[in-house]
């Protein structure tokens, strides 16, 4: 096994990323990022291992697997966002009916009709939120959650629900 | 559910997925989407099916290959200007180190805060490696490089290059200092450093999974010294997990030999071996000898607590080269120590008896008198098998008094007591031998732990330390 400053001072820093350009965009391919998103990715990640010279073992390796967890984390940061805009999406319609008010029924009765068929606790919470405007310690208190971890059962909650909504695209039965 | 003719597109549906849409575009969508509208649900589900990882490498499609081609020519032309800036820092950062070496520590910190050359993230980097080398050699100056390097980095610009965020950065020097208070053996001060590492861990976006291997790492040691044995095996769990990620084959074995010393602390060797087999096929000797020694070293101890002496013989004599290679008396003395165990395991009396003596003899040299015992007690163990009860007794009353002049803890005395009276009443059997020598061996790390053995004979009370 080879250092990397040994690495570099063998080859060059140019060598070595040309070696890692394939298996790169393989990683990025499989990974179905976009290329205008991969520029952060790879360049934190490089970026990373050179500030790491001394106690990274095997270069290729560790810039692939990083690589590899970034893409990860990139679509992890993409669905929270999908679920942050769909709950504040709903919230916004609670709050603020825009529509007239035959519509907002039939908006309200649809998104009940998905509720409905979410496991129990995500139902409870979730018609807590949008059907009776429940702030969070609120909702932590009646249904007997910390209020520290609120944050994370209602994002969890929330992905039920978008997931729900794509549930035919999905090809799987209802949750 | 109502109806809804009002059907996005596909690429609306695609960009409402990647949360890039307008406010008031998304509530359409999602309006829609309530609606239950299978067509927009089967394209919307396709697109998401699009953005999870394939199970397999297909060949990319050349219009797609061309530009991850042209965002790489880029990045790379940015990184390799970036790493001579970094060269340059790194070189500094050496000088810098040795400019602050010669200084006492709180004039060192002083030049950090009045001097800016000295806000130098490559410098902070060395701090924080050069506290790590510290570590058990001079745990006192461990603990103020890695203070000092916390200094460095809460001083550091947000801009870095593009590489990881300052507090990153700051995590893993409280994640060192952390260490450093362990090895001290302030074990509050250690818990304090750690969370405030993972709060700063938890804060910088994106964040690196090697940093969190190495938090983990250090904190499982904290976990072990603590006997939280639970905990430990957790964090080194998902250390493992992560090198195995990062593709580290050195360091995942490092992780398998560190989780091995936490399982046999609890008694489970046959566990550890395997864990340590796997362990030495990934460690690579050359890399950090003393490591892959110490696994042989435990491997065999471990075959040796699992009675399988013809395996550690073998072991133990193919690891010799290894042990002469490092060539310090400590390790010299421990390789006859466990060549006096194989010999005992094998039947070869004589062999184990010149071993434990030379070992034994060695420590007193050495005022090491805990090993000084331990060796007495394997030594208690061989002539109790054969009948020499005598021998046993003069054992059983050097120890004691060793114990009992060097103060060391209350329930070891106890234990050899135990064996004492036993001795002195000719029942010091082979069993009760091993028990105290078990015990010795588990109380050392424990003080608090207490000796039950010896049914049958009478505890003497508590009151010695």
């Amino acid at each position: 096994m080879i250092a990397l400053d040994e690495i570099f001072i063998e080859t060059s820093l140019d060598t070595f990323l040309e070696d890692a350009r394939p298996r790169l965009k393989n990683i990025f391919s499989r990974y179905r990022i976009p290329p205008d998103d991969t520029e952060d990715i790879v360049q934190q990640a490089i970026l990373a291992l050179l500030y790491r010279l001394g106690s990274v073992r095997d270069p290729q390796a560790w810039l692939i697997g990083t690589v590899k967890n970034k893409c990860l984390l990139y679509w992890r940061d993409q669905r929270r966002r999908l679920y942050d805009s769909v709950d504040s999406t709903v919230l916004e319609w609670i709050a603020r009916p825009s529509s007239p008010e035959q519509e907002d029924d039939d908006i309200r009765r649809d998104l009940d009709a998905v509720i409905e068929t979410l496991p129990s606790r995500c139902r409870a919470l979730l018609s807590l939120r949008y059907g009776h405007g429940y702030e969070p310690p609120e909702v932590a208190a009646r249904l007997g959650y910390s209020a520290s971890s609120m944050s994370k059962i209602t994002t969890r909650c929330v992905a039920m629900l978008t997931r729900q909504l794509l549930i035919a695209g999905l090809g799987r039965k209802k949750i | 559910m109502t109806t809804n003719t009002d059907h996005p597109s596909r690429e609306v549906l695609e960009r409402f997925l990647l949360a890039q849409l307008p406010a008031s575009e998304s509530r359409r969508v999602l309006r829609h989407l309530l609606t239950g509208c299978q067509e927009c649900q089967t394209n919307a589900g396709a697109a998401w099916k699009s953005t999870q990882p394939g199970a397999m490498s297909l060949p990319i499609d050349p219009a797609l290959d061309a530009r991850y081609d042209e965002v790489l020519d880029r990045v790379f032309q940015r990184v390799e200007r970036v790493e001579q800036v970094l060269a340059r820092e790194r070189s500094q950062a050496r000088e810098l180190l040795a400019a602050l070496e010669p200084h006492p520590i709180q004039r060192q910190f002083l030049m950090l805060r009045n001097s800016a050359k000295f806000r130098s993230r490559a410098l902070c980097e060395q701090l924080i490696e050069a506290s790590q080398e510290r570590g058990f050699k001079d745990p006192e100056r461990a603990l103020e490089l890695a203070d000092l390097a916390i200094e460095i980095s809460r001083s550091l610009p947000e801009e870095t290059h593009g590489a990881d965020p300052p507090t990153q950065l700051e995590s893993r020097a409280w994640a060192q200092s952390a260490n450093a208070h362990r090895i001290l053996g302030n074990h509050d001060g250690a818990e304090r450093c750690f969370e405030t590492a993972e709060e700063l861990l938890a804060e910088s976006q994106g964040v690196g999974i090697f940093d969190e291997a190495r938090l983990y790492d250090l904190k499982a040691s904290l976990r072990r010294d603590q006997r939280r044995w639970t905990e430990a095996l957790e964090l080194h769990d998902r250390v493992i997990g992560i090198y195995q990620c990062l593709g580290q084959r050195h360091l995942l074995g490092r992780a398998y030999a560190q989780k091995a010393t936490v399982i046999s602390e609890v008694g489970d060797f046959a566990s550890s071996t395997s864990l340590l087999r796997r362990a030495l096929e990934l460690l690579d000797p050359k890399e950090e000898p003393r490591m892959f020694l110490a696994a042989r070293h435990n491997l065999i101890w471990a075959l040796c607590e699992t009675e399988r002496y013809r395996e550690a013989f073998a072991l133990l004599f193919h690891t010799r080269p290894f042990y002469l290679q490092a060539g310090d008396r400590m390790n010299l003395l421990r390789m006859r120590w466990l060549e006096g165990q194989v010999a005992a395991g094998l039947g070869r009396s004589e062999q184990a008896e010149a071993a434990f003596l030379e070992v034994r003899r060695a420590f007193g040299e050495l005022s090491l008198d805990f090993d000084g015992a331990l060796v007495s007690l394997d030594l208690a163990v061989l002539l109790a098998r054969q009948g020499r009860s005598t021998e046993v007794q003069r054992i059983a009353e050097e120890v004691l008094a060793s114990f009992v002049a060097r103060s060391i803890h209350r329930e070891a005395i106890v234990a050899i007591t135990l064996l004492k009276q036993a001795a002195d009443q000719q029942r010091a059997e082979v069993d009760l031998v091993r028990q105290v020598s078990s015990f010795l061996r588990r109380s050392r790390s424990n003080p608090e732990l207490a000796f039950e053995g010896g049914s049958g004979l009478e505890v003497p009370p508590r009151t010695a330390s």
